[in-house]
């Protein structure tokens, strides 16, 4: 069964697919660096903040100061358009991951699902020959030409964006979002200065519209988008979906025109040679003399793609290995593609003890963290411990003995009362953080 | 379709299936319906802050006309009237400092009338200028050479000027003896720019108000969560600045009396009365039936806007069970100041965790991307 799956993953099939994307991803990430830059986040959220959550396993990850930064945003806006353009094609993409990924990886409480995402396909992008055609490599090295590549190189972006959509899906399939509206019920009133559907926007009916067309949406779209017959159609869903998400909920940026533009990859090479027949300088394809591109190692490959795909499917799941309700302990929460699922909320109030004298102190969270920063602390239980642990070391240096750190930490899940969320008497300072289940969080009480 | 698409839709549509018969009882959504959020605002506008600096411009003309007395007679007399004076304009800023968006947010009103320090401040030492301090250094030398700096950007400028100045050198305990010309001058300039700025923002009202009444998005930014972010941070103000930092709650006990609200003045605890007051009149809506809370009843939430409303009481309660004053009776009655902190937090919880999370409105200025 598997040199069959492998012959079949090594087919030869058009490269206009993956050009395409090429060319919509790299405009897109030049957007969105550029729309990153002007809005001053660069400086909000990477040189002014005096403290960072950073990743497990990741604590070396900091950031480079202001010019560092902007040096760094400055490559990957250029990288972005290296991208689009096709020129040095391969070393752009690896800056580009580099660069994205790193600044990704310095504060947790800056982690998006569809940064996550895009890390991903930056990776993906530098194995794939997207460069092989219609691209200024090509113009400098024309031997380089292809106009076929193995049929993984488009099967895997398709792979991902289904990824992103079955699993946000699956993610929806919980009776909060299906039975009980939540948490649309309680963003959608906040949404009626909207013209025309505005006054809808307090009918419960919508609510359960919203959530329940999500969540088939998700599941879906990716199969009908796969199937040929229904894709047009689909690809009409595709734009009706997130047009509606930009308009509904603007915060979320970039998100949905990245979906739309990368959407596209579902469309057959055809359909992308003539979508890039009106492209300027587009030569035929059949004009001029190609190659066939064609991997050395094929079976290193397939292992390599196996690996790939298995960890996309079987990660997200790692939840399951958690005991407790997942929204309240967020343990298996993120890079699962759980996207605008729930209504979390928190404050905390910080009490520092001095081990030796018993003198406490309660800390102002404002002089510490930033506002969004504090925003997200307040709900997630490592975010938690790791800026216990920060506040032990700030106290400690300013001559308190083995501080230990205590908080009263309330959290309101999708509209429900704010409940205490973790035990008032434990030292936080003195948890590990790790993959292990926390049990200083209390339990979720509906 | 292929097979394995199909292997796929049959395994999701048995998933959706499956789910839906665990169907629970729906809970009671009688309370939802439309809710105007445009007459809210008006209400707010029209009703609440538009007269709030009318009379704020009133009482800072007041103020002015004490202050002129005071300085060319100095003595008991006129320095009680200007206490009269004083507290009824501070009083009044208290009420409009809720308002602090729009107009009020560019003209930088609250850091040049009433510093609180800044929440983002660390309150350590008792010579550090935070909370409400007053720069008595800078406020004296500025005196002495005869210059002040009030309109630079920095914490030695704000905490030179504003009531926090007026309140020193009108009310510190030789605030009689020690009045001469150049004193006179620089309290008048005091009071003469606290007249431009509230005169320039009670005009800009006049412009702002179809922007304000015209916005009923609730994103960062937006007016309804204005409102919402601005009852959040006068009970951060209430919690620290007011009670809890001169209480000693972030210095391990140790109480700054000197840095309550007014200190010289002597009215912190009308103050802080006044704090909690005009937050839930704000809230409210002045009982008009057009406010905050009346969204929140519409939204189905009557239960969470019961609560809130109680514990603003409660909160009111227990500042009516503490003596005046308060720089005293931080330490002679550190129970009941103490009682009252722990109920300014129960509602701090309520302000910046459940009323965000039922109205969909983002606690904190920053704007970036979510999901």
């Amino acid at each position: 069964m598997f040199p069959k799956i492998a012959s079949q993953l090594h087919k030869p099939v058009s490269i206009a697919p993956i050009v395409t994307f090429r060319i919509v991803f790299g405009l897109l990430m030049f957007a969105s660096i550029a729309r990153f830059w002007y809005n001053g986040w660069i400086n909000t959220l990477y040189v002014l903040p005096p403290f960072h959550f950073t990743y497990l396993g990741f604590e070396w990850v900091r950031p480079l100061g202001h010019t560092g930064m902007h040096l760094i945003f400055l490559c990957m806006g250029l990288s972005a358009l290296m991208i689009m353009f096709g020129f040095l094609y391969r070393i752009a993409t690896v800056i580009f991951f580099l660069c994205f990924t790193y600044v990704e990886l310095i504060d947790v409480t800056t982690y998006l699902n569809h940064y996550y995402f895009i890390s991903l396909v930056a990776f993906l992008l530098i194995w794939l020959p997207a460069h092989r055609h219609y691209s200024v490599d090509m113009r400098l090295w024309p031997h380089l030409r292809c106009l076929t590549v193995p049929r993984w190189c488009v099967g895997i972006l398709r792979f991902q964006m289904a990824v992103v959509y079955v699993f946000a899906g699956i993610a929806k399939l919980y009776a909060d979002w299906l039975f009980d509206a939540m948490p649309m019920r309680l963003w959608l009133p906040a949404k009626s200065h909207l013209p025309i559907v505005g006054p809808w926007m307090y009918e419960l009916w919508v609510a359960y519209l919203f959530s329940w067309f999500g969540a088939v949406y998700d599941l879906f779209i990716a199969f009908f988008l796969l199937y040929r017959p229904t894709r047009p159609f689909a690809y009409f869903f595709v734009l009706v979906f997130h047009i509606a998400t930009a308009i509904f909920f603007p915060a979320i940026g970039m998100f949905p025109f990245v979906m739309i533009a990368n959407s596209l990859i579902f469309f057959s090479g055809s359909f992308h040679q003539r979508l890039q027949s009106f492209l300027p300088g587009y030569t035929s394809a059949n004009a001029l003399p190609s190659q066939v591109y064609s991997f050395a190692q094929a079976q290193l490959w397939s292992i390599g793609i196996g690996l790939y795909i298995s960890f996309q499917l079987l990660f997200p799941f790692r939840y399951l290995l958690y005991p407790g309700h997942l929204f309240w302990h967020e343990e298996g929460y993120r890079f699962s593609w759980r996207v605008m699922l729930m209504e979390k909320t928190g404050n905390s109030f910080f009490t520092v003890k001095d081990s030796a004298t018993q003198q406490q102190i309660e800390v102002n969270n404002a002089a510490f963290l930033t506002p969004l920063q504090e925003k997200m602390m307040s709900t997630q239980p490592d975010l938690i411990a790791k800026y216990a642990q920060h506040l032990a070391q700030q106290y400690q240096q300013r001559g308190m003995q083995q501080p230990q750190v205590y908080a009263q930490v309330y959290v309101s899940l999708n509209g429900q009362r704010s409940r205490l969320f973790v035990d008032t008497t434990v030292n936080l300072a003195a948890q590990k953080l790790g993959w292990q289940h926390y049990t200083w969080v209390l339990p979720y009480k509906p | 379709m292929k097979p394995i698409y199909l292997i796929f839709s049959t395994i999701a549509v048995i998933a959706l299936s499956v789910l839906s018969c665990n169907k629970p009882d729906k809970t009671d959504d009688t309370d939802k319906g439309n809710f105007d959020k445009t007459a809210m605002l008006v209400q707010y506008a029209d009703n609440q802050i538009i007269p709030a600096y009318a009379t704020l411009q009133t009482n800072i003309s007041e103020l002015q006309a004490a202050i002129d007395a005071f300085a060319s007679s100095p003595n008991s007399g006129t320095q009680a009237a200007l206490k009269t004076a004083y507290a009824n304009a501070h009083l009044q800023y208290i009420r409009c400092g809720l308002y602090n968006f729009g107009p009020a947010e560019s003209a930088i009103l609250d850091n040049f009338f009433n510093f609180t320090g800044g929440l983002d401040y660390s309150f350590t030492t008792d010579g550090a200028l935070t909370g409400f301090s007053v720069d008595t250094a800078t406020i004296l030398n500025n005196i002495a050479t005869s210059s002040n700096n009030f309109t630079s950007l920095s914490r030695a400028s704000f905490y030179a000027q504003g009531f926090p100045a007026l309140n020193y050198l009108c009310f510190e305990p030789n605030a009689i003896p020690n009045m001469d010309a150049k004193r006179a001058q620089y309290l008048k300039d005091i009071v003469a720019r606290m007249k431009t700025l509230s005169d320039k923002v009670a005009a800009d009202w006049a412009s702002y108000r179809s922007t304000f009444v015209g916005n009923t998005q609730s994103n960062s930014g937006s007016p309804i969560a204005n409102i919402v972010n601005q009852i959040a941070y006068q009970m951060d103000v209430l919690k620290g600045p007011c009670i809890g930092w001169p209480l000693g709650k972030a210095s391990n006990g140790t109480v700054f009396a000197s840095k309550c609200e007014a200190y010289y003045a002597g009215i912190s605890l009308a103050l802080a009365k006044e704090r909690i007051a005009s937050i839930k009149s704000f809230y409210s809506g002045n009982g008009s039936g057009k406010g905050l809370s009346d969204y929140l009843v519409s939204l189905g939430q009557a239960q969470l806007n019961t609560d809130i409303l109680a514990q603003m009481d409660i909160v009111a309660t227990k500042l009516n069970d503490i003596a005046d004053p308060l720089p005293t009776a931080l330490t002679s009655q550190y129970t009941a100041v103490d009682a009252t902190y722990k109920e300014i937090q129960k509602l701090v919880t309520l302000v910046k965790t459940d009323l965000p999370s039922v109205t969909a409105v983002q606690i904190s200025y920053a704007d970036n991307d979510g999901d």
